[in-house]
């Protein structure tokens, strides 16, 4: 439930950058790398639960996955990583070796988890 | 309606930033740190333990920063050891963070440490999202957990370049094939290294500190 810690920490970085910004929240739209080992479900309502009494209570919390992609410095490939798994009952993960010639690759993209932007109306927060 | 932007910095870049702090002022102090997780139960302690003697062996010193729920039972064992220790307690949270283990760094005598072992609490999922700024990462399992450890957490494992299986002696007597683990893993990584131990009886501890460059032989850095 490591969710509720990294809501809180969205919400302390989120609220002062907000403050010249008035209006009220509708949506604050996260996107979050695939190699986070983070459950949509549980920030969705961790932010429903954390915002209460904050000028956020209220907004709705849309998380929008990155695909992970890698390159290889042995073969020079770039683009999506390698997959396993994804039969039957399971999801299918980025595995990091190079999907061309298995090297150890660089993640290029899908650790990132940062609010991407938030949606304001423009009545008062505190109007209703 | 109107959508403010911002500039895609990471939620949780205070502790990426922690994180990259702490990991300059233990490599300004020349103290090799080594992170430790993985279930409760699995052999993260006798891990600690045991490396502690052999190191203390070769004649380097090691400090622990031992983090539990609650309770001190860990890091009382790593000072009966010979360990500066410092304990932690995260209380209701599931993992340790930087910030936390910043204020640990500070109760340390870090001149006169070469090697830290900083033991996260009980919990292999938790903690996985919370860089601490250490220079390895070594997760903790056991057989005693089930063969199917690695593919019910693929994810965590394809992250993880040192997994240690522990408690192998045990293997048969729970029904478990360590060979399902090891395929299980070097299918998400094939570039990960594993190590079988039984950590209790000391065994596949060398192999595992030669890897992490803490062997008799490796070079001090």
């Amino acid at each position: 439930m490591h969710e509720y810690a990294v809501v809180d920490e969205l919400i302390g970085a989120l609220l002062p950058r907000l403050a010249e910004h008035p209006g009220r929240v509708r949506t604050v739209v996260v996107r979050k790398g695939e190699l986070r080992i983070l459950s949509d479900h549980a920030l969705v309502n961790a932010f429903e639960i954390l915002t209460k009494g904050t000028r956020l209570e209220g907004a709705d919390l849309l998380v929008e996955a990155v695909a992970a992609a890698v390159s290889c410095s042995a073969c020079g490939y770039r683009g999506p990583a390698g997959r396993f798994g994804g039969e039957g009952d399971h999801f299918s993960i980025p595995v990091l070796t190079c999907p061309q010639c298995g090297a150890s690759v660089q993640v290029d993209a899908g650790r990132e988890l940062y609010v991407d932007y938030v949606t304001l109306s423009d009545d008062s927060p505190v109007d209703g | 309606m109107h959508d403010v932007r911002f500039t895609g910095e990471d939620i949780l870049a205070r502790q990426l930033e922690l994180a990259e702090a702490n990991y300059r002022r233990l490599r300004e102090k020349h103290v090799r740190s080594i992170s430790v997780l993985g279930a409760i139960g699995s052999g993260k302690t006798t891990l600690v333990e045991q490396a502690i003697d052999r190191l203390q062996g070769q004649g380097l010193r090691v400090a622990t920063i031992a983090a539990d729920s609650a309770g001190d039972d860990d890091h009382r064992r790593f000072v009966a050891r010979g360990a500066k220790s410092v304990n932690v307690n995260t209380q209701d949270d599931c993992h340790l963070d930087a910030h936390t283990v910043d204020h640990a760094l500070d109760e340390l005598p870090l001149d006169d440490v070469d090697v830290l072992f900083i033991e996260n609490v009980g919990n292999l999922i938790c903690p996985a999202d919370f860089p601490l700024g250490a220079d390895a990462e070594v997760v903790v399992i056991s057989v005693t957990e089930g063969d199917d450890m690695v593919r019910k957490h693929p994810k965590i494992f394809a992250q993880t370049d040192f997994v240690v299986v522990n408690k192998v002696d045990l293997a048969a007597a729970v029904g478990v094939d360590p060979k399902r683990i090891i395929d299980d893993y070097s299918a998400v990584n094939p570039h990960g290294k594993l190590f079988l131990t039984s950590l209790r009886r000391g065994e596949g501890l060398d192999e595992l500190l030669n890897a992490l460059g803490l062997g008799c032989t490796s070079t001090q850095w």
